[in-house]
């Protein structure tokens, strides 16, 4: 009887014991310090601070960008540089804020660390833009264009800054640091070596540091593996019922570092909530694997077997990510798409045509965003720029096509909105045939796959 | 075993699917409309004996002559085996999605300015066009094709085992050589595609069919008003005028007669109106005594399975031996006096 009575307490109590020993498997937490060199008190070689600070400046810079009343205001544009490319322990965060029962932890970005934008954008020349400008550039002849920009929002030439700057930083700081820079050539044999430091003076290896690196741009918290993309989705939306889900230390404040999530797994777990992907989980899955592996070295430098299994988990991050960009694209070429038939439907509706405008600054955000990885996308970029153009079609025809040496915008009649409602489904097209994503969302084409279906299969042999 | 799961898998299912979809000819509530309506034509032409109404349906729609015949039974083997291949082959078909995408972006590319010109329309008015469109152009399609069938001398040879049918019941629209289900399968798409492509252009975004019990309510109607029927040895007809627009079960039977005057005759499917047009529209007439088959010259001399699969290549290739330039292309009688 004692015998039994034990078993079955064994069975109850066995899952709620190996439940916090699981769940500390899944957190991208703390990892010892392994650096054989280090003699200090030290006891976790994670760090990541200046990434996820930077995810912070992105979403201040953004909130800024929507601030301008019309006019030309040269402070606004100072402040959005001082976030973009300055330096200072003491800038406000200004998103993400508290809301409600949602409070954030740290009121400055320096409570973090205190780095820039500038230095870790994409600086080749970004060909989906006229005048072959750099990464930095266009983001600052954007942030000059929103400073004088209605609510950053110029209706005339069909730009919402913030969010072309906000999509296209995304890519080109984001992504493009983490694929291009420290899951590629920082995860080769003679870059960072796992048995130095990654600087003088630290006490966490140059592979550990690095790998870090990679996960704070991906904006993901520690605890991510244990949450679904709705929850996910909810902490990046700051709803009062996500604060539990966030607060993974139960302080009662949701810290920026690890426990919030920013843009770029915002969007992955936008699209695994479709259930037909799994790019937060898969993305962070292989980030934590990686870690493990890196850690199981022990302060050793990594053998090439152990560079070849990080350079597997590289290239799933890399691939998913990459993805998540290509369903953000598809997704608002089909708002746009919707966008432009609401407009014929009701040409003088101004909602209407600003959420065409928001929806296009997404599109060209994020399809630029695409452009700046590890790898040079060839015709499927140019066939993008080209369909989607340095500007949207406006309801009258009108598109910007150049940009003069002032910095003003060249307009042209483009064959009109019919043809490039056109554009945006071969957008759509394009990002399935080339990337084969599965979430599709606002998918325009999907409606011929309904009507196949309803006419069903037939028979074949059914002979008359 | 693979090949048990498989049978009990997928074939199995499809057969029976075969049986219960709506948006199959054959379905059971089809069926069973198509039975009823027999009766009460047979009371009818009984001048309204119920018994002898009864008799008559039985004799002609019942009765083991019709459905254990000799001709029922190479119906069935052909049934069962074409849909077991037709399983095998379908992926290796063209995709009708494909076909469909391939052919909007076309329509995009060289109308770059007509995408969704139509899209302000009124959802209603879009779904009833779309509904005729494809009902008309489905229709043509499956005249145009019958046509050819007849006409071609190398589709004739593959079309005949289905004329080859001497007792006729609603499983004969089964009798099909597979070559013949792989030209039908190349119509749908070539219809639906050209459909949906269309109007997703036009509209500019997906269509809805106007359906009953998500079948096309055109056909639905045709269904249920007794299109199994055409399969059978129930000549209704639907009167002089209707038949120049409708194809009656007993214009259908006289396009599988014997008689050397009604050889290539009634090729519609649903609408006469093709057949009107094109100069081989028969109408049915109540005094009509019809035998179905082949000639003797043209006959199968068998009702296995391989003869079925194996002889229209047979026939072509002697032919080819023989005629290898088509000089004699009246393959069959086409002619009244022919024969």
């Amino acid at each position: 009887m004692n015998k039994r009575l034990i078993a079955s307490a064994f069975i109850i109590v066995a899952p709620a014991i190996a439940t916090p020993a699981s769940a500390g498997d899944a957190v991208y937490g703390k990892f010892p310090v392994t650096l054989k060199s280090w003699m200090g008190n030290e006891t976790n070689s994670v760090a990541y601070t200046g990434q996820i600070a930077r995810q912070v400046l992105h979403d201040s810079l953004k909130k800024l960008a929507g601030k301008g009343n019309g006019k030309p205001n040269a402070a606004l544009q100072a402040e959005m540089m001082l976030y973009f490319e300055g330096k200072g322990k003491n800038r406000k965060i200004l998103a993400p804020t508290s809301k409600g029962p949602f409070v954030i932890k740290q009121k400055t970005v320096g409570e973090i660390s205190n780095p820039n934008l500038a230095g870790k954008t994409y600086k080749g020349t970004v060909s989906g833009m006229p005048n072959n400008m750099t990464g930095p550039e266009l983001i600052k002849f954007w942030i000059g264009k929103a400073a004088s920009a209605n609510k950053g929002v110029d209706m005339a030439n069909g730009y919402n800054y913030p969010q072309l700057i906000s999509k296209f930083i995304l890519g080109a700081v984001f992504y493009h640091q983490a694929v291009d820079n420290y899951l590629d050539e920082k995860m080769t044999a003679g870059n960072k070596p796992n048995n130095k430091p990654y600087k003088k003076g630290k006490h966490y290896t140059g592979k550990e540091h690095s790998w870090d690196e990679a996960f704070g741009y991906f904006g993901f918290p520690a605890h991510g593996l244990m949450l679904s993309p709705s929850q996910l989705y909810d902490i990046a939306k700051r709803k009062p019922t996500a604060v539990s889900i966030a607060d993974a230390n139960s302080d009662g404040k949701i810290d920026l570092y690890n426990e919030m999530v920013f843009g770029p797994a915002y969007y992955a777990a936008g699209s695994d909530k479709s259930k037909k992907t799994a790019y937060a989980k898969t993305i962070g899955k292989a980030f934590l694997d990686g870690r493990k592996l890196i850690a199981s070295a022990d302060g050793n430098a990594l053998n090439s077997s152990q560079l070849g299994q990080i350079a597997q988990y590289a290239r799933v991050i890399e691939e998913n990510w990459e993805k998540t960009l290509a369903e953000a694209t598809f997704k608002y070429a089909g708002s746009c798409f919707k966008d432009l038939q609401a407009i014929k439907a009701n040409p003088s509706d101004a909602k209407v045509l600003a959420k065409y405008v928001k929806h296009w600054g997404e599109l060209k955000g994020f399809s630029l965003a695409m452009q700046t990885g590890r790898k040079n996308l060839g015709d499927t970029a140019t066939r993008l720029n080209r369909l989607i153009g340095f500007g949207p079609v406006m309801p009258n025809s009108s598109q910007v096509i150049d940009i003069d040496s002032g910095g003003n915008y060249v307009k042209d009649q483009a064959s009109g909105i019919n043809e490039y409602m056109g554009h945006m489904l071969k957008v759509q097209k394009l990002i399935v045939d080339k990337y084969g994503i599965k979430a599709r969302k606002n998918d325009q084409l999907a409606g011929m796959s309904d009507m196949l279906k309803k006419l069903g299969s037939g028979s074949a042999a059914e002979n008359d | 075993m693979p090949i048990l799961d498989w049978i009990n898998g997928e074939y199995i299912p499809h057969l029976l699917d075969g049986f219960l979809n709506p948006q199959k000819r054959v379905s059971l509530l089809y069926l069973s409309i198509a039975a009823a309506l027999a009766i009460i034509w047979s009371v009818y032409v009984s001048r309204g004996s119920v018994r002898k109404g009864f008799l008559i349906a039985r004799d002609k729609l019942f009765s083991q002559r019709v459905w254990f015949s000799h001709s029922a039974r190479g119906d069935y083997k052909l049934l069962l085996a074409n849909h077991a291949l037709l399983l095998l082959i379908a992926p290796l078909l063209l995709s009708k999605l494909t076909a469909t995408t391939a052919l909007f972006f076309f329509f995009i590319d060289i109308f770059p300015s007509g995408a969704a010109v139509l899209s302000s329309t009124s959802p209603l008015l879009v779904a009833i066009t779309y509904t005729i469109f494809l009902f008309l152009l489905d229709d043509f399609s499956r005249f145009a094709t019958h046509f050819a069938l007849h006409r071609v001398p190398a589709l004739w040879a593959f079309h005949k085992i289905h004329h080859s049918a001497e007792t006729l019941s609603p499983l004969t629209v089964y009798r099909t050589h597979p070559l013949e289900a792989v030209i039908f399968s190349f119509r749908a798409i070539v219809v639906q595609s050209s459909a949906i492509s269309i109007f997703v252009f036009l509209f500019g975004s997906s269509v809805d069919l106007v359906s009953i019990y998500g079948v096309n309510a055109i056909l639905f109607l045709f269904n249920v008003t007794g299109s199994n029927l055409r399969h059978s040895h129930i000549p209704i007809g639907y009167g002089r005028l209707a038949e120049h627009f409708l194809i009656s079960p007993a214009q259908h039977q006289i396009h599988h007669s014997l008689d050397p005057n009604h050889y290539d005759r009634n090729f519609g499917a649903a609408l006469a109106i093709w057949d009107w047009i094109a100069g081989s529209l028969c109408k049915s007439r109540t005094d009509m005594v019809l035998k179905f088959g082949l000639t003797d010259r043209e006959n199968l001399q068998s009702q296995k399975l391989l003869h079925f699969y194996f002889s229209p290549f047979r026939e072509l290739f002697d032919r080819g031996r023989n005629d290898p330039f088509y000089r004699n292309r009246n393959h069959r009688n086409l002619t009244k006096n022919a024969v």
